[in-house]
């Protein structure tokens, strides 16, 4: 499993994916994070990986609502990713599927956020979720 | 079509920029109005580097952008540097340009091929593009992926590159770690002058402009870091001197921040006024594959500057692999930068065009102050022009397609908002 954490670490909530990654690699796992824009995410994994991606999202759910998808392209929905630079994690996934460069095995995790603006902090209730995700993909492994 | 007048009027979704938006007033066959505004100012992070010390600028500074992280750390690096009054190993020089030709090699064909090109061939995106075309969009993934090589190989990590640093950087490569590029660069070289090709046979619209193109110049190659800030209207200056003629000016309608020349106006940076004012600092093949794609300067149809950013990337290409041959490693990877108080300005070519840094320091070497101007920011008032008049060829069109027209010219720009594929949602307004 290769655990592939998304996001911006100076816009407030959307470092919820890197936080996950970093806290998945203290816990031994093979985790790594991923920065600016998503169009290079899929020349991280190989076809026969078992891959799961983590972001943040903007959804309208209520804040730290934790949303997981299993390999169901192109029914992602709308806001999954808040990259502010470059193309968002849904039109990489696509252009992966269209390129044929999706792993066998692929999931995605969402924390819908709060606040993204530049330089602001981490919402609890996205810690909070940041912690419960970290635990999930701890305990099953995918 | 009735009469009276309709409006297009474009929000953002909700997204993290927040601040993407254009509203154009049609009243019969007349633009009454046009407001844009597509930029975020970097006031944050002007505020973040206070009481920071100079070291920490390069890495806050790469933060502002995820495409171009390599030219603020330029800019950043290169102010410092003349305000402690500090000289660069010329190795170390050499070096700097190859990390900005891997930044645009990267930020160049994601543009061109992902965010551009689909507008031109009437796809909503690269992804409806590339399920027709391939191995164009494969190409282009793998020339993006070396750009990237070349900044992960000096910057240490891909997208926030770490190792730039005041005086040089924090680590140096060997002369055969850069030498181990050298084929990738090679086919990077033959695929940035198919793109020339590529590019060239598009349809362009019919659109010209009187522009006043600024850019660096520098008396013996394409500029990067160094040289003089020039315009093809007599402007001449040393970066010391750029806030003397440039200001900026908050305007009331959109809360945009607008960057004018003082006593003059709008202007225009990025790939086509650097490629107007420095076409003869072309390395010939760059030069020859603009000719044989009809490009004689002053070129002065901004949608032919996604043909310009490919130009650019045969240049690019050919200075990396130019740079490789050369590099000799320097004694040390950086010099010492000592706390000293001063004042430093410098002015680079990011890929969308020149970015400003200014910092004042104090005498244990912290920021006091910083300004920071983007390229994008700079534009901004240019692309609200450009769209006046380019909207009067649109009146006649259905309200769908004139959007998606006026999002196809702000994406010549290359702002960084353009990344987002709707980023402009369409609201009519009927009177």
């Amino acid at each position: 499993m290769k655990v592939i954490g998304c996001g911006n670490a100076e816009r407030g909530d959307d470092r919820a994916g890197l936080l996950v990654a970093e806290r998945l690699r203290q816990l031994g796992f093979r985790a790594e994070a991923h920065f600016g824009d998503s169009l290079s995410l899929f020349e991280k994994w190989s076809a026969a990986d078992r891959v799961v991606v983590v972001d943040a999202v903007m959804t309208g759910a209520p804040p730290g609502t934790v949303f997981a998808w299993d390999r169901e392209l192109p029914h992602v929905p709308d806001g999954l990713s808040v990259s502010s630079h470059g193309f968002d994690i849904a039109k990489a996934l696509e252009l992966a599927q269209a390129l044929e460069k999706l792993p066998a095995h692929l999931r995605i995790y969402g924390i819908e956020g709060r606040q993204f603006e530049l330089g602001s902090n981490l919402s609890p209730e996205v810690e909070r979720a940041v912690e419960a995700v970290v635990q999930r993909i701890a305990a099953q492994p995918f | 079509m009735t009469s009276g007048s309709r409006t297009i009027r474009v929000d953002t979704l909700a997204r993290v920029e927040g601040e993407g938006s254009l509203y154009v007033k049609l009243v019969g066959e007349r633009v009454a109005d046009v407001k844009l505004k597509i930029y975020e100012p970097p006031r944050l992070f002007e505020a973040f580097l206070r009481g920071r010390h100079f070291s920490e600028a390069a890495d806050i500074t790469a933060r502002i952008c995820g495409i171009c992280p390599i030219a603020y750390q330029m800019s950043a690096v290169h102010a410092i540097e003349r305000a402690l009054g500090i000289q660069i190993d010329p190795a170390v020089r050499l070096l700097r340009r190859l990390f900005y030709c891997g930044e645009w090699i990267e930020s160049h064909t994601l543009h061109v091929y992902m965010l551009h090109a689909p507008d031109f061939l009437g796809y909503e995106d690269v992804i409806g593009m590339a399920r027709d075309h391939r191995e164009v969009v494969e190409r282009a993934l793998r020339l993006k992926k070396i750009g990237n090589r070349i900044v992960q190989l000096l910057g240490g990590r891909e997208i926030h590159p770490v190792s730039a640093a005041v005086g040089g950087f924090s680590k140096v490569p060997t002369r055969n770690q850069l030498r181990e590029l050298a084929s990738d660069l090679e086919w990077a070289l033959t695929a940035s002058l198919e793109t020339v090709q590529w590019t060239s046979n598009l349809e362009f619209p019919n659109f010209e402009q009187d522009y006043e193109f600024v850019a660096l110049r520098h008396p013996d190659e394409y500029p990067f870091n160094e040289g003089r800030l020039a315009s093809n209207r007599g402007l001449d200056i040393d970066a010391a001197e750029y806030e003397d003629h440039f200001r900026e000016m908050h305007v009331k309608h959109s809360n945009a921040l607008h960057s004018v020349l003082r006593g003059r106006g709008s202007y225009l940076v990025g790939p086509m006024a650097r490629f107007n004012l420095n076409f003869d600092k072309l390395p010939a093949a760059a030069q020859q594959a603009a000719a044989k794609a009809g490009l004689q300067p002053p070129v002065k149809n901004p949608f032919r500057s996604i043909v310009i950013r490919a130009v650019e990337l045969v240049f690019a290409c050919a200075e990396a692999l130019r740079v490789i041959q050369e590099y000799v490693p320097p004694s040390a990877a950086r010099v010492v930068a000592p706390n000293r108080a001063g004042v430093g300005q410098a002015i680079t070519e990011a890929p969308r065009g020149i970015i400003y840094h200014r910092y004042e320091l104090d005498e244990n070497g912290l920021i006091l102050t910083a300004k920071i101007v983007p390229p994008t920011s700079q534009n901004q008032k240019r692309i609200e022009d450009d769209l006046r008049e380019f909207a009067a060829q649109l009146v006649a069109w259905p309200l769908d397609e004139a959007t998606w027209k006026c999002e196809q010219a702000i994406r010549n720009y290359d702002p960084c908002i353009s990344c987002a594929t709707h980023f402009l949602k369409l609201d009519v307004e009927r009177q």
